[in-house]
């Protein structure tokens, strides 16, 4: 059965692990005062799986009998991962300098959560799956609480554990459930079990504690508690890393798991999709209002975008799936550009006050030019990309018939413009403080944000070879328009 | 598959009985003098003294975590072990990979100074 492994399949996944592992050796080996250096090498590890995801260009396997799957959607995911990590890895830099201890475990931490990302999207069974969950979020515990002098971080990382235990609890309850009813912990197996059979109660419960267990992790309302707490507290980098690259994962689980696992049961859970969806994008736009904390502004705002994202989901056709996909990259793009302006601020500053932005475009001309687009890219405005992922999105739900939450959707976009304007207002027309200098921003940082930057006005103008790759990607995930 | 369920039922009752039985006897045969002393609840150990809510070190916590991978090796390692000549080749350095990670591990452990009671 071993022999019958074919590893090089497993290369990103085998190169990913064995640069975590040699991070930590090398953070052994050399002397204290040297250790920040890991970073770059981190950087350029990074870079390379990168660059080996590309030879897996259309490649569709499965092996162990559907335990593991190489497709075309997990390797789209896993290069968002790496994408996210390198990011993050250059904008944390800054921070794990200024850190003076543990520096090489940060990044070897980083890597590891993003092998545990890599498994999460290409779990084809129930097992498989909870471990890359477990390795992601278990490195996520330790990132979260890295400032360990740091009274925030520790309350951060101490949420994070106990709410993620709970709702790890429940999706474990609810794959028993699932495993209980069907016999099977392989997805597909899953499926063709279950399109013979009716609802039956037992099998509600599993899907409900399912999709609470996803919930918490993707911080949907009512389950989204953890999160401003969590990404007020937590390194900034982290933040970044936990908002785009930890729910993307575990949507892309939450994606494979009921498209290809319960379809038959569609329209019972859409319902509940559909209420999440709704209750995620008013809530999370209405309550980043009145927040005074550039870091939970944030974080209400990746609250409200995972409500959009839900919408992929309810449309349930390949359209709807593309979409996911391209917003999922664009958010990656625009969230991380906005918290390396965070980044960079804070280190200077050490301050996530939102009147503490006032005057940026004076003392940082580049920081303020970074937010400006990242914020309105967010709130979704043409020609930037997020206005095209959203467009996406609004397309593939109207195209089934939910006008209505388009329109809600497309209401929420606009609370969202406000609040996102209120930011821009502070860093373009309030005078700077007294006594304030520029603000010296690493070379490093400064690549990464105009790379972002780029980014975002080009996908958001020309569009078409990301969302044509996204929906070929969806197309052979999966195949339907019904 | 009913009758393998009696044996087990048969089990269970005979069990319970067993000890309820045992119980029941004791409380009509045993003189009954109770005193404060006795009527106390009981609990192990010696009496606390001051107050109970204190802080832990931490190490215990470090210790038992280490102590919970090297458990956990075991637990693989038996079944390899015991299977060890039926197995490709392959099984054997995958083994070794296994066992290399938990050493950087305990690598890491040692020079963090977690080994060391502080």
């Amino acid at each position: 059965m071993i022999a019958g492994i074919d590893f090089s399949l497993l290369t990103v996944e085998i190169f990913t692990a064995a640069l975590g592992l040699g991070l930590l050796i090398i953070n052994l080996i050399v002397p204290g005062n040297q250790r920040s250096a890991t970073g770059y090498l981190t950087v350029l590890g990074l870079l390379g799986i990168l660059l080996v995801t590309l030879s897996y260009e259309g490649v569709e396997k499965t092996f162990m009998d559907g335990m593991y799957i190489i497709d075309p959607f997990a390797t789209f995911f896993k290069r968002l991962f790496l994408v996210a990590a390198i990011l993050v890895t250059i904008s944390s830099l800054p921070f794990v300098k200024k850190l003076g201890y543990n520096e090489g475990d940060f990044f070897s931490l980083l890597v590891f959560a993003t092998l545990g990302m890599m498994v999460l999207v290409s779990a084809g069974e129930l097992i498989t799956l909870y471990l890359g969950l477990e390795l992601m979020t278990i490195s996520f515990y330790i990132l979260v609480s890295f400032k360990k002098k740091d009274a925030k971080s520790c309350e951060a990382g101490i949420k994070y554990i106990i709410l993620s235990a709970m709702s790890s609890a429940l999706l474990l309850y609810g794959l028993s459930l699932v495993y209980g009813l069907t016999k099977t912990t392989i997805i597909e197996q899953i499926a063709s079990t279950l399109a013979a059979g009716t609802m039956q109660p037992l099998m509600a419960l599993g899907i409900i504690f399912l999709l609470a267990g996803f919930g918490f992790k993707i911080s949907l309302v009512p389950f989204h508690m953890w999160a401003p707490d969590v990404y007020e507290g937590a390194p900034t980098p982290i933040t970044a890393f936990l908002a785009v690259a930890s729910k993307a994962a575990a949507l892309a689980a939450f994606v494979r798991i009921f498209l290809i696992g319960f379809p038959a049961y569609q329209e019972y859970w859409i319902t509940l999709v559909i209420v999440l969806s709704v209750l995620t994008m008013v809530l999370g736009n209405l309550v980043a209002i009145p927040q005074t904390n550039i870091k939970r502004l944030l974080a209400y705002s990746s609250i409200s975008q995972a409500g959009y994202l839900l919408l992929g989901i309810v449309a349930f056709s390949s359209m709807g799936i593309g979409a996911i996909l391209f917003f999922s990259i664009i958010y990656v793009f625009t969230n991380v550009g906005a918290f390396m302006v965070v980044v960079a601020l804070s280190t200077s500053t050490g301050s996530h006050k939102i009147e503490d932005y006032s005057g940026l475009y004076r003392r940082a001309p580049l920081l303020a030019v970074v937010m400006l687009f990242c914020l309105l890219s967010l709130a979704g405005l043409p020609p930037l990309a997020g206005f095209v992922g959203k467009l996406y999105l609004f397309i593939a739900v109207i195209e089934k018939g939910y006008i209505w939450l388009a329109l809600l959707a497309v209401l929420m976009s606009m609370v969202s413009v406000y609040y996102y304007l209120l930011v821009v207002k502070v860093m373009f027309l309030k005078e700077p403080p007294q006594n304030s200098g520029i603000i010296k921003v690493p070379n490093g940082l400064q690549i990464a944000m105009v790379f972002s930057l780029i980014l975002i006005i080009v996908l958001g103008i020309y569009p078409k070879p990301l969302s044509d790759l996204a929906m070929s990607v969806a197309h052979t995930f999966f195949p339907f328009s019904f | 598959m009913l009758e393998q369920f009696t044996s087990i039922g048969i089990f269970i009752f005979v069990g319970l009985g067993f000890a309820v039985s045992s119980l029941l006897v004791a409380w009509i045969v045993r003189p009954k003098r109770p005193n404060p002393l006795k009527m106390s609840t009981y609990e192990c150990g010696l009496e606390t003294r001051g107050r109970t809510w204190i802080q832990f070190k931490v190490s215990y916590f470090l210790y038992a975590l280490v102590f919970l991978v090297f458990d956990v090796e075991v637990v693989f390692l038996i079944p390899w072990a015991v299977e060890f000549l039926k197995l490709p080749w392959i099984a054997f350095i995958e083994m070794f990979i296994f066992i290399g990670i938990l050493v950087v591990g305990l690598w890491y452990v040692w020079k963090e100074g977690a080994l060391e009671w502080k």
